[in-house]
């Protein structure tokens, strides 16, 4: 049996939110004349930010008490939003301009940054102020006792793909805290857990949108630095919420991510296929010319917004950033969120280190951000959007010029979980969109060529860390559905063949988007061995 | 008894590009880790401490990151760390670098020869396996390449299986030794978070030219008669051509008889 290991606050998860949480109590006691107290970060990515993906244009409100102005000055970053465009994407060929956006929406001046490098950068703030950060270990459970959280365990290292321990096993090892923040991002597999257990949900469920992501070189002097383009529309069906964003992060670098929401209804409906579709618009085209896509990945964000917000707190215990569905799903900004529930949090603890309470304090800390009353402006407008686009887009507009007045009642949508209403598969729809397949090109990868590019990589003889509760129910959804998972896998793991699911789990992104849109509930998603996944550099 | 490791940091290739302009990898985003012959190396290291209570040195040659590598072989079980730095080493062949490890190796040991220092087969950067080789000759110590399986005893007789070409040399002897050692030896271990956080707080010894006593003309750019002319990828081979012998194997053999035939292989 190996030690256990004290400290007293440990954070779960090296995203920017878990970040900000340590350097912030950092800072705050420091700022109080108080020892800064023990504060130990883990992360499962092998490295830091190797498993984050984001846009990303960053709200620099989210900095704002958390860095110094010389800090902020030098994030890293090539490009300040200098032109934002709005269009709506009818076809293939076509596509026009929003002519008017609410003035709230505009990121003019906004960094665009990798949020990998963003997050390299936040951590080596956060251990010149000496926090801990160790990545490369899951942790994979929670210690409860007295109804208090009070630790949690790291994964195992070294099992075969049966089970049993090879010459390198490493036990899963005990960590005790005063406090364990939950900053494990979207459909967080411990916080779900939890608020599932202690039923912490909030006035609906969690409703999610993949985001499928690739890192494009283009030649030199063909595109400007900091622009950027959202768009709506064409490849999404008007039923679902979903869009594309291209941003120029450098001269010769862009971005392009499309967004699709996992509350979508036909069967036979393909993401990944779907992105694709998207980088070979009109519209977006011009944007990649003669590019190269260099790197990939995929994520989901949680687009519930305000009324899928759970309870932040139980004792012992917090909920910062995407893991409690912080995010502005207009705009599809969450890091500043992320940042201020970070910072949030760090009072709120720092509280409860010195009196043993406090924390319970936090939820209330939390509606005092500015990223928190952004929320409540929208709120209605992601069920606003289940109604279809144009309804969603109108709902936008009014709430952005109401100051979320309007609509004043709580519109209905989005009040079940992602994984129902699916509807029966529907083979000709099916072999129509198969119909229009794009062809490959370097800007156009094949989805496993853009695997190889997330750098995915899981050892092989461990156990497969995706688990299929009940086989049988997989021949009844291919019956039914026609195996959803064969196509809303950004990562092309699942394979249903004659009763035999085979899973490919060394390419698994960690997206999560099969646990949740599974229509059976049939995916169980564990972490395979610490450090393990996507080695992301980029995103 | 003491072990001395010595491990070098190396760009993880898995994510390496090269700027197709300048030929140099593009180390954006490159993150750096321990050579992984040297894991194997390490690993044979901590079994003889784990079996025979061996103290573990390891020694790296390399900038002040190259401590990041000395803390994960810290995590992994070592007891202590050097690191061999300054610039006055930068630009050194494989000849300078012998040269550089041997004296801080001594260094490191008080003078005295460390009973068994371990390498990897090589680096997989600069891939020469020269090192090890050169620091057994300024060591003066005998060598064995290419070790896959050490069987020693705490009396310091050894029996090692040596993977040649011609065969696998099963070779006999006393320490002290110099080895390298390939990767069929063992898995390497996993740090412990506990290792981890022992590691980060480990002082680590650093050692310059100076410390190490070396002689200013044997060192860096100055020690090394290698002169690097350029650098360039190989060329990128065509994709060959391919028999499509699902349906027909008769006319998939005749269409590679021929094939040779054309290339005067085969008669
Ligand atoms: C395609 C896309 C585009 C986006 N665009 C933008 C944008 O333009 N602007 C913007 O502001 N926001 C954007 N977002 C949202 C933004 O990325 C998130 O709001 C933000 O990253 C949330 O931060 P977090 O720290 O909560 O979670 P994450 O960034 O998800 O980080 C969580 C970390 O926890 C780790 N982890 C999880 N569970 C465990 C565990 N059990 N043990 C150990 N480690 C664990 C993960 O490996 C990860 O490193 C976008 C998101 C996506 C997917
Ligand atoms: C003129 C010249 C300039 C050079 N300039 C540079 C330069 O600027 N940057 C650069 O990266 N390389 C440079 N090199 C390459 C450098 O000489 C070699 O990388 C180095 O000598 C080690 O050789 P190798 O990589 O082939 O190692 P091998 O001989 O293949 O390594 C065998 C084993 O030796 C050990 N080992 C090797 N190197 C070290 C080390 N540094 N510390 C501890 N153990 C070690 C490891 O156990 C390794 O497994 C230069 C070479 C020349 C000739």
């Amino acid at each position: 049996m190996s030690e256990v290991i004290k400290t007293d606050v440990l954070v779960i998860g090296a995203g920017p939110s878990g970040l900000a949480t340590a350097i912030s109590i950092a800072r705050k006691a420091k700022a109080a004349g108080d020892e800064v107290p023990r504060v130990v970060v883990l992360d499962k990515g092998r490295s830091l930010g190797s498993h984050v993906l984001s846009g990303a244009i960053v709200d620099p409100s989210g900095f704002t008490g958390l860095l110094t102005d010389e800090e902020i000055e030098k994030i890293p970053c090539d490009a300040k939003c200098v032109k934002e465009s709005f269009r709506f994407i009818s076809s293939e060929k076509k596509s026009s301009k929003i002519p008017w956006v609410p003035p709230m929406m505009s990121s003019e001046g906004y960094p665009i940054v990798s949020l990998t490098k963003l997050v390299a950068y936040l951590g080596g703030i956060a251990s010149k102020e000496g926090i801990e950060i160790y990545t490369g270990y899951a942790v994979t459970s929670l210690i409860e006792e007295d109804g208090r959280i009070v630790g949690a365990r790291t994964g195992e290292k070294g099992l075969d793909k049966d089970g049993k321990k090879k010459s390198n096993y490493l036990p899963s090892e005990e960590i005790r805290a005063k406090v364990v923040v939950l900053a494990e991002g979207g459909a967080g597999i411990l916080t779900e857990k939890l608020i599932n257990e202690k039923n912490l949900k909030g006035v609906r469920p969690q409703t999610y949108a993949v985001g499928i992501k690739e890192l494009i070189d283009v030649p030199a002097g063909t595109q400007t630095a900091g622009e950027t383009m959202h768009t709506f529309g064409y490849p999404s069906d008007m039923g679902t919420y979903g869009g594309g964003f291209v941003y120029h992060v450098s001269e010769t670098q862009v971005m392009v991510g499309y967004v699709y929401a996992l509350d979508y209804r036909k069967a036979e409906k393909d993401p990944y296929r779907m992105f694709r579709q998207f980088k070979a618009t009109a519209a977006v085209a011009s944007h990649i010319k003669d590019g190269k896509s260099v790197a990939y990945g995929a994520k989901v964000i949680p687009e519930g917004g305000y009324y899928a917000v759970p309870k932040t707190y139980y004792p012992g215990c917090i909920i910062v950033g995407d893991g409690a569905g912080l995010l502005d799903s207009l705009r599809i900004k969450g890091v500043h969120i992320s940042l201020q529930s970070g910072q949030a949090a760090a009072t709120a603890i720092l509280a409860e280190l010195k009196d043993g309470k406090g924390l319970e304090t936090y939820p209330e800390l939390l509606k005092q951000t500015s990223g928190w009353k952004e929320m409540k402006r929208v709120r209605n407008v992601r069920a606003s959007f289940s109604k279809g686009m144009p309804v969603g887009i109108m709902a936008a507009g009014l709430a952005w010029m109401t100051f979320g007045a309007f609509p004043f009642w709580r519109v209905g949508g989005c009040d079940e979980p992602d994984h129902e209403g699916l509807k029966k598969f529907d083979e000709n729809a099916y072999k129509k969109e198969m119909a229009s397949d794009v062809e490959a090109s370097p800007v156009q990868p094949d989805r496993l060529t853009d695997v190889f590019m997330s750098g995915t990589n899981h050892e092989e003889n461990q156990p497969c860390h995706i688990k299929i509760k009940n086989i049988s129910k997989c021949a009844e959804c291919k019956e039914k559905y026609g195996a959803p998972c064969m196509r809303f896998c950004p990562a092309e793991a699942y394979r249903y063949e004659e009763g035999n699911m085979q899973i490919d789990f060394s390419n698994c992104l960690h997206c999560k988007t099969c646990r949740i849109k599974c229509p059976m509930e049939n995916i169980e998603w564990t972490f395979p061995q610490g450090g393990d996944g996507p080695r992301y550099t980029r995103m | 008894m003491h072990v001395v490791v010595c491990i070098k940091q190396v760009p993880d290739t898995t994510n390496v590009r090269i700027n197709p302009k300048t030929n140099t990898l593009m180390r954006e985003g490159v993150e750096s880790i321990i050579n992984p012959f040297d894991e194997y190396a390490l690993e044979e290291g901590l079994k003889v401490k784990d079996s025979l209570g061996a103290r573990l040195t390891v020694v790296t040659m390399g900038p002040p990151q190259a401590t990041v590598i000395l803390r994960e072989a810290l995590a992994r079980g070592a007891d202590d760390a050097v690191l061999v730095s300054s610039r006055a080493f930068g630009g050194a062949d494989t000849l300078a670098t012998s040269y550089t490890i041997s004296m801080a190796i001594r260094k490191a040991c008080g003078g005295k020869t460390p009973d068994l220092v371990l390498f990897g087969k090589q680096a997989i950067d600069g891939d020469t396996a020269q090192v090890g080789p050169g620091v057994s000759e300024f060591l003066d110590v005998p060598l064995v390449t290419y070790v896959q399986a050490l069987r020693l005893t705490a009396d310091g007789a050894y029996e090692v299986d040596s993977q040649m070409d011609d065969g696998l040399h099963v070779v006999q002897g006393k320490l002290p030794a110099v080895m390298t050692v390939v990767k069929e030896a063992s898995t390497p271990r996993f740090a412990s978070l506990a290792g981890w956080m022992k590691a980060a707080k480990a002082p680590i010894t650093v050692l310059d030219e100076k410390a190490i006593e070396a002689d200013p003309i044997r060192i860096g750019l100055k020690g090394s008669p290698t002169k690097v002319v350029t650098i360039f990828p190989p060329p990128v081979k065509g994709g060959g051509e391919k028999v499509d012998a699902r349906e027909n194997a008769a006319d998939g053999v005749k269409a590679i008889v021929e094939f040779l035939e054309k290339k005067g292989l085969v008669k």
